[in-house]
């Protein structure tokens, strides 16, 4: 909202440079973004929030100066040159609609000479960033900015009949607005009719046929009070916001509406016509004003300082108050209609804090109670992958939470994604059902400036939609590719491969103390057919793996392999990592067993560690795999497997006989389950 | 006999000359043979004239020649392990080579100040908690406040999903579920993503963080809004740092208040800043005591209770301390951008 210094002096006396009047708006709460001098006046562009409709105006700016300052704001005086005729004689205005039109003024003015404004008014509209029309309607917004409440005239002579009538549309019914467009009414619509047809839809847009022309001599003048939800349901639905609309949706003053009128008739026939005796006033159920109960202790108990009583009393009065002291410290307060945001106590100790000074209140930290300080899971386990990753190499993004519908396509998710109603453009109208969409994303605009190894991954949600109830997935997304260091001048960088991402994520279950994952060949849509695992914690699938299909690199323009990962993290926060546990270091040595085995291609090694883990060795403290190999020496379709194993018995030395024997249950297990023998005669 | 001592003595410089001048493993054979061979080696002839001293001096010489051996021994097995290491010497190898570097993961720059503030709340004893993004009506507007059809609503434009599901327009709808789980005292932080419909532009997106901040218990006012605030923003910017309180409008809060910081940029001396326009402030915070009407919505009763709350944008706070011009940067996820945030 503009103001205007000059426009505000009209209400106030005051000779303040504008850099401290801004400073003293600021600290009561209105805030000004910036201001302009311009033709000898000062701009202001007010920040106004939608519980301030009264700020909307120059008059409502101006009371709060004057509350702020201690000024009375100046008495104005309307007066009107009234011809003979009594305007209830000659013209009739029905609502029918009292809820939602509560009041309606009106007047009428005959025989006005219309046509440019004076320069006083045109300076004044000028001023609001508007261009004048004719006299009439700038009058009509001369009054709406400065006193708020939207007036609205009619060039009386294309009325049919006289009479005016407040209804709800009829069905079928149209309007051809200001400026000339046609809309539609639909019946829950407020319009503004004459005996025949809608002349104007209420509150919003005057219609176009009835508009005051230069031509017009006599007027009808409207000022009236409508219900704020209708009017912004109207406008919402005819598409038509006005600066009529902006003020009557926020609420207006209901006492005001006869004033605003008479302002508007003053103003036109002190430079001609003569305005109708009297005024029609519909207003059916006069509201009363609002009492609200202050209780002086809740002051300082809100605000954490005492302050005056007759500080209080004081500023009650000088904001226009009515306020009456009813018990020691108790007082009710009568606030004007003016004021359409305060209802409660807790709304005048605001009032309070604003003219007492928001910096004069101390600044305290409060005693803290203890709380039960729950530690939470998710950012317990979020830290702990991310520093973990960060060590892997892995850098850490954040995509949007949005995707579009042909990448949706690409991916072939399982899950149904979640379309937004309104999205913010076409290629943001899904909810991401992957976080390897982004990711990928983030790989291309990396390759493209210049990248050579991208390690990137994303914790954060998916969402999906199922049986019409709609899910968010809280999961990490992983992507790997091309080299894993720096270049070096020793020795050529490793290449990222399957088995770098598997060993992350293993490091992470690990890290997390989920040790009881395992791995699973399976296929899904996102991964190339040989490269695809699937991840499980305790039998339950947490997760996928692989290489990603070819057709999903292509799409991306991506030449290089990239491996992937995306982890379930809101199913494995339900899970039980294994409780921390201290084990004492065995003092006593170790045995160790490297044993070569001749296996099928097709065990996989998941099956053999799981027939491993079964048998539950006593004392067999690790196990790896270190060699693995096919070659002349090994028959047909076999692969040779050699593992070492390490016996420890934590309080005694142990026996190469005990090592023996457990050493051989291992081999006959494996030989049973899955006819594993001994390469070149076993133990080398 | 005292023949035999000066010789030793003679015999130690001459082998620690002889030390000096080993250049490889054949060098130090020699000298070892020189010193130690069984047959010929100097110290066994030493061991040889001890034949002629006398019985009284022979513990002494003795002792001496021992000594001698032991020096001996020692020297050569410490050239022995120098030689034997796969070294380079300074004069073949260029030791000003760069050395081997490895890829460290980077935070992202608005996670890793969104770790800042949480340490900070977190020394100060608020809890962390949860809150999901996709929220009811209820949650993010009715239960905060913003009666239906209220123009307020439109200060957040909202992505819906459905008519009662839509992203959370700010991470508010958190203080409703944290209030309806826990009983007061309440003191929780809520750092998360919020999502508006707003076509990306240098100073707007159309998802971003935000931190909440809620405190309710006998006895809140505020002034201990006051008091907290300023001790966070002190601590995540600098002790002497201006921060001034302006009254404002939330639906959720009464009174409600704006907090701004000074800019750290110009600190108010430029009329054309880049980044507070001239004015010398940054609006950082919204803030205000709890609405009555939202913690009766949750059964608090605000005769018995009261609380401030808060939220902050992280990205907008992230984009004034590291000075990034345009917020559409911390999601171009650029790993040249990101690597700088190690």
């Amino acid at each position: 909202m503009k103001i205007s210094i000059n426009w505000l002096k009209e209400y106030l006396d005051i000779n303040i440079f504008p850099e401290k009047l801004v400073d003293e708006m600021n600290n009561i709460g209105l805030l000004v973004d910036q201001w302009e001098e311009k033709d000898g006046d000062v701009i202001l562009e007010l920040e106004t929030y939608a519980n301030r409709p009264d700020t909307l105006g120059h008059l409502g700016v101006a009371r709060e100066i004057a509350a702020s300052q201690g000024i009375p704001l100046k008495d104005q005086k309307f007066p009107v040159v009234e011809g003979d005729e009594n305007i209830s004689d000659v013209f009739d205005v029905q609502v029918l609609e009292e809820d939602l039109c509560p009041r309606y003024c009106g007047m009428i003015i005959k025989g006005f000479n219309n046509g440019p404004s004076p320069p006083w008014l045109i300076k004044r509209i000028q001023a609001m960033g508007l261009s004048p029309v004719n006299h009439v309607v700038d009058v009509t917004n001369y009054v709406l900015f400065s006193t708020a409440q939207p007036i609205h005239a009619f060039d009386l002579s294309k009325l049919s009949g006289d009479k005016i009538i407040v209804r709800k549309a009829m069905k079928g019914e149209e309007l051809k607005v200001l400026g000339g467009e046609s809309i539609q009414l639909s019946n829950d619509m407020l319009v503004i009719a004459d005996e025949k047809k809608p002349l104007a839809l209420a509150g919003v847009v005057g219609g176009e046929e009835t508009a005051v022309t230069d031509e017009s001599k006599d007027i009808f003048i409207e000022s009236a009070c409508f219900d704020p939800v209708s009017i912004r349901k109207t406008w919402k639905e005819a598409g038509i916001q006005t600066d009529a609309s902006y003020r009557f949706e926020r609420g207006t003053d209901i006492s005001f509406p006869p004033e605003a009128a008479r302002m508007v008739a003053s103003l036109l026939t002190k430079e001609g016509g003569k305005a109708l005796k009297g005024l029609v006033d519909i207003y059916p159920k006069p509201r009363k004003v609002r009492t609200v109960v202050l209780r002086h202790h809740r002051v300082s108990q809100l605000l954490g300082i005492e302050i005056e009583e007759e500080f209080i009393a004081d500023l009650l009065k000088r904001m226009g108050f009515q306020v009456e002291n009813q018990n020691e410290g108790i007082w009710r307060v009568q606030v004007p209609h003016f004021r359409v945001d305060l209802e409660r106590e807790a709304d005048l100790i605001e009032e309070i804090a604003r003219f007492y000074g928001y910096d004069k209140i101390p600044s305290h930290l409060p005693v803290f109670q203890g709380i039960n300080l729950e530690v939470n899971k998710r950012k317990n386990i979020e830290d702990r992958i991310r520093e973990l990753l960060f060590h892997e190499g892995f850098d850490e993004v954040v995509n949007y939470s949005f995707m579009d519908t042909n990448k949706e396509k690409l991916f072939k998710t399982s899950s149904e994604a979640i379309e937004i109603r309104n999205p913010v453009s076409s290629k943001a109208s899904l909810l991401r059902t992957t976080l390897l969409e982004g990711l990928l994303g983030n790989i291309v605009w990396n390759i493209n400036r210049g990248a050579e190894g991208i390690h990137a991954f994303e914790i954060g949600n998916i969402f999906y939609q199922n049986e019409g109830k709609c899910f968010e997935r809280y999961s990490l997304g992983m992507v790997t590719m091309g080299q894993l260091d720096p270049v070096f001048w020793q020795k050529e960088p490793e290449k990222s491969d399957f088995f770098h991402l598997k060993g992350t994520c293993e490091e992470l279950l690990r890290h997390l103390k989920f040790d009881e994952f395992s791995f699973t060949k399976e296929e899904n849509s996102f991964f190339e057919g040989n490269y695809s695992l699937s991840l499980s914690f305790k039998g339950e699938k947490i997760g996928i793996l692989g290489q990603m299909k070819q057709s999903i690199v292509d799409a991306y323009s991506i030449e290089e392999s990239v491996w992937a990962a995306e982890i379930n993290l809101g199913s494995l926060l339900e899970k039980q990592p294994k409780p921390f546990e201290y084990i004492p270091v065995s003092r006593y040595p170790g045995i160790v067993r490297d044993v070569s085995f001749i296996s099928d291609r097709d065990i996989s090694y998941q099956e053999i560690k799981d027939c491993i883990e079964k048998l539950n060795i006593p004392y067999l403290e690790d196990y790896v795999l270190y060699d693995r190999f096919t070659g002349k020496e090994i028959p047909g379709e076999k692969i040779s497997l050699s593992f070492r194993f390490v016996f420890r018995h934590p309080e005694k030395t142990l026996l190469a006989e005990e090592a023996d024997s457990f050493q051989d249950k291992i081999i006959q297990a494996l030989n049973t389950e899955f006819g594993l023998k001994l390469r070149g005669g076993g133990q080398d | 006999m005292v023949d035999l001592i000066k010789k030793i003595k003679v015999l130690r410089s001459n082998f620690d000359e002889g030390v000096a001048q080993v250049e490889d493993k054949e060098s130090l054979q020699e000298l070892r043979n020189t010193y130690l061979s069984r047959k010929k080696g100097r110290i066994t002839l030493l061991l040889k004239e001890m034949k002629n001293v006398s019985p009284e001096e022979k513990p002494e010489v003795g002792k001496k020649i021992n000594e001698f051996k032991i020096h001996v021994q020692q020297k050569l097995d410490e050239l022995d392990r120098e030689i034997e290491k796969p070294k380079y010497k300074g004069s073949q190898i260029d030791l000003t080579l760069p050395g081997k570097q490895r890829y460290r993961g980077a935070p992202h720059p608005i996670l890793k100040y969104k770790k800042r503030i949480e340490q900070i709340f977190l020394s100060m004893g608020f809890s962390i908690e949860d809150g999901p993004e996709i929220e009811t009506d209820y949650y993010n507007f009715g239960a905060l406040n913003f009666p239906p059809h209220h123009p307020a609503r439109d200060d957040w434009d909202t992505l819906y999903l459905t008519d009662d599901l839509l992203l959370r327009t700010h991470t508010s709808p958190v203080q409703i579920r944290v209030m309806e789980k826990k009983k007061p005292p309440i003191r929780m932080i809520n750092p998360g993503k919020v999502y508006r419909r707003e076509t990306p532009d240098p100073t707007h997106i159309p998802m971003f963080y935000q931190v909440e901040g809620l405190v309710v218990d006998f006895g809140i006012t505020f002034a201990h809004l006051k008091g907290t605030l300023e001790h966070f923003l002190k601590a995540l910017y600098h002790e002497k740092i201006k921060i001034r309180f302006r009254p404002s409008y939330f639906p959720f809060t009464e009174p409600s208040a704006e907090v701004d910081i000074e800019c750290t940029v110009c600190r108010g001396e430029e009329s054309k800043c880049r980044v507070c326009g001239g004015g010398g402030w940054i609006e950082i915070l919204g803030a205000g005591m709890v609405d009555p009407q939202v913690l009766k919505n949750v059964n608090i009763d605000p005769e018995k209770y009261s609380g401030f709350a808060f939220g902050m944008g992280i990205d907008r706070t992230a984009m004034f301390s590291f000075r990034i011009p345009d917020l559409r940067n911390f999601y171009e996820n650029d790993l040249r951008f990101i690597r700088q945030f190690s």
